[in-house]
């Protein structure tokens, strides 16, 4: 069986568990109010931010610090879930698939599911800043390639993030330890941003380079480059780590 | 004596250990904060006390209601998973008892959290600030104005577990609730009153305001509402099954 | 005297009847079989008997008492199995048994009684999830026969059993109305398995009562009928046979 249909086939354990509707509406959340206070991004503070820099960083904000990660907790949650209620597992163990295989699609469907919700973000974030330009009388809408790069790189620096929660749900199976391990660690990210250590803590990746971004368009409020190193090798640690532990340890427990 | 059979119902599912880490790890917070950078905060004016809860509270408090999410979502998973609500419908016990009990399960661990939350603030605040004079009362009242604001929380949590037999969704939308309400500007009155929002609020906040009364009555109110809230849908459920 | 009647009951979801004007009467002191192919509303039913489910028409009436007003003194006597296992996987066996018992605020004893019933006792310390589908199943029978409860409601508990498991059970629930006063309701697909059970019975097919009394009178019925009388599964597979082709091939 080849690895692209067997995405398909995790893909389809899925249908119906209204995972789009948890990953639609906190986009939904973040962009109608900040749509409705569009007229706040005018009042700067003293920052030398533009107005529609200020929308763009403002509203991803909270995706970033805290729907990104917190979207990737439940979707672990959903897919262990799906697996072990109804001992959906033992079944894929005893199909001819190689339970490394089995574990990395998982992780795929994981990160594609956080994709999703990136599209769901540039989507709404494009249609309430067409809404607030015609609100305010200002023009609010920022080059689609700036937009689309950034929330690219957002959601691309949650992958090592993503790799770690994922380990969780298969080390840990009492889901209330896992999902709260998940959870927890969420929120000292803001924390350790300001520290010089935050490389070493990957929940706090996208709001680091979401801050790095805040630093380009405010002069003084950040740093203005992203640490290439030693950030780069210590994520792609982390990140092989963080899966080489969850193969090993997929559906141990039901092999014993 | 329902009491002491949902706790028994609690064992071996992490809870109790869940909430002591939860416990822990916020009671940390301070601490760790306070030893990273004490100058930030030791040189500020006013009441030490309040100094710490306005730099910490926040924190704590995302993490109080983190953790009580997790524990309405375990308390009514291990409802759900075996059916071992099933049983509990079929035997001579009114369903909202149980749910009033799971209720005072949370709200009692949580109290003992907080309790301790304020402690440690308390004493990180005798150990940073030396020489200023401390009001033991102002601080038995923080913890229990802090107790009290968090009921309604609490409440609707279990209100929505009981609600969904599948964990990840009451957890979804747990999570998305709290979400919601850290992001909406914080000098919206009406908004602050309201569950996963009043927890934030702290004692000096409310009080320079003069809404301690109204904030206290108002979730009082909340929690009773959404008690009856479920009452309803315990009777729904019968209908809709 | 019956201590257990129906009286025109009906549940629909949406468009479809799941039951439809269901009068039963269960005798006090007997043994009711009750029997109907998978899918013809036998569990609906038994939730309604128990107050799960709402009847969307008509009334159940248990020793004098109907729900929703006397739930709880109803289902104090009521000991009930119903489907799947229901239970507490992070608990032990005894650990179950014992929350039950509180509930129903019976002595101590009455676990151990329980588990000795249904031969649970040497796996007592084990977690319920850990059981075998047997052992479940044995678990939810102690759950129903624990504190001797005067009504038995019991959905297939044979179900998942292997041969020597159905025959203990059998003779279990057999005895049970000589061994201490109680009336029990046992749901079943197989008819000769209810013939062994049961001294009443009641046949349900797409939700309507097709036959109700005695074994005996059902021969009768079936032999004037003109149905096979040799093997009763063949007396029953006839019987719904009719019955779905006079519903116009339902089926």
């Amino acid at each position: 069986m080849s690895v692209f249909s067997l995405l398909l086939v995790e893909l389809k354990k899925i249908r119906r568990s209204k995972i789009f509707l948890i990953l639609m509406i906190p986009v939904m959340m973040m962009w109608i109010p900040s749509t409705i206070n569009a007229k706040m991004n005018f009042d700067v503070r003293g920052i030398p931010i533009t107005p529609e820099n200020n929308f763009f960083i403002q509203g991803f904000m909270g995706m970033t610090w805290f729907m990104i990660p917190a979207t990737l907790v439940i979707g672990t949650v959903l897919l262990t879930q799906t697996e072990r209620s109804q001992n959906g597992i033992l079944k894929m163990l005893s199909l001819p698939v190689r339970t490394s295989t089995l574990c990395l699609t998982k992780f795929a469907v994981l990160i594609f599911l956080s994709m999703v919700q990136m599209v769901f973000c540039i989507g709404a974030y494009y249609a309430s800043a067409a809404i607030a330009s015609q609100l305010q009388n200002y023009n609010f809408i920022l080059n689609p390639s700036f937009v689309c790069v950034n929330a690219l790189a957002l959601y691309w620096g949650a992958v090592p993030m993503a790799a770690v929660f994922w380990m969780f749900a298969i080390l840990i199976k009492t889901p209330v330890f896992s999902v709260g391990l998940g959870l927890v660690s969420i929120v000292p990210s803001v924390l350790v941003i300001h520290t010089k250590m935050w490389f070493v803590y990957p929940m706090s990746y996208p709001f680091y380079l979401l801050m790095v971004q805040y630093g380009k368009a405010a002069e003084g409020m950040y740093a203005t480059q992203i640490d290439r190193m030693p950030w780069l090798p210590v994520a792609v640690i982390i990140t092989v780590l963080a899966l080489a532990v969850s193969c090993i340890r997929f559906g141990a427990s039901e092999r014993r | 004596m329902t009491f002491i059979l949902e706790t028994k119902k609690l064992k071996r599912t992490g809870y109790l250990p869940a909430f002591l880490g939860a416990g822990i790890i916020s009671c940390a917070f301070p601490v760790v904060n306070m030893l990273a950078r004490s100058e930030t905060f030791t040189s500020l004016p006013g009441n030490p006390f309040e100094i710490l809860m306005d730099a910490n509270w926040q924190m704590m408090a995302m993490l109080n209601i983190l953790i009580t999410i997790c524990g309405a979502c375990i308390m009514y998973h291990t409802e759900y998973a075996d059916n071992g609500a099933l049983k509990m419908d079929t035997l001579p016990v009114k369903p909202i008892r149980l749910f009033f009990c799971k209720f005072l399960i949370t709200a009692e661990i949580l109290a003992a959290i907080i309790l301790f939350q304020i402690i440690v603030l308390t004493g990180c605040a005798v150990y940073w600030f030396p020489d200023s004079a401390f009001d033991f009362l102002t601080i038995l009242k923080t913890a229990g104005f802090e107790w009290l604001v968090s009921l309604p929380t609490v409440t609707l949590m279990l209100l929505i577990s009981s609600m969904c037999k599948n964990m990840w969704i009451s957890l979804g939308a747990g999570v998305i609730l709290v979400f919601t309400f850290s992001i909406f500007p914080q000098d919206n009155f009406v908004l602050r009153l309201l569950p996963f929002s009043a927890p934030y609020q702290t004692l000096s906040m409310a009080d320079e305001n003069v809404h301690i009364q109204l904030f206290c009555m108002v979730c009082v109110l909340q929690t009773a509402v959404l008690y009856l809230g479920e009452t309803l849908y315990v009777k729904a459920r019968r209908y809709l099954a | 005297m019956h201590i257990l009647e129906t009286h025109n009951l009906t549940k629909t979801y949406g468009d479809f009847t799941a039951v439809s004007n269901l009068n039963l009467h269960i005798r006090k002191g007997r043994v009711y079989g009750f029997l109907g192919p998978n899918g013809a509303g036998k569990s609906t039913t038994m939730k309604m008997l128990l107050g799960l489910t709402h009847p969307t028409d008509g009334q159940v009436t248990i020793d004098g008492k109907t729900y929703p007003q006397d739930r709880v003194s109803i289902l104090k006597e009521i000991g009930s199995f119903i489907e799947a296992p229901a239970f507490y996987g992070n608990l032990t066996g005894e650990e179950n048994l014992d929350i039950i018992r509180k509930i129903l605020g019976l002595p101590k004893s009455s676990v151990g009684e329980a588990l000795d019933l249904v031969g649970l006792t040497q796996f007592r310390k084990r977690l319920a999830k850990k059981y075998s589908l047997g052992m479940k199943q044995r678990l939810g029978l102690a759950g129903a026969l624990i504190g001797r409860p005067p009504i038995l409601i019991l959905d297939e508990p044979t179900n998942g059993l292997d041969p020597v498991g159905i025959h203990e059970i059998r003779t279990l629930i057999q005895s049970l109305p000589q061994q201490y006063d109680c009336t029990v309701l046992v749901s079943s697909h197989l008819l000769p398995e209810v013939e062994l059970m049961a001294e009443d019975i009641g046949i349900l097919n797409h939700g309507h009562l097709l036959f109700e009394g005695t074994m005996e009178a059902l021969r009768l019925q079936a032999h004037a009928a003109g149905f096979p009388m040799d093997n009763l599964e063949e007396t029953f597979l006839a019987m719904i046979d009719a019955d779905n082709r006079k519903k116009g091939g339902a089926r």
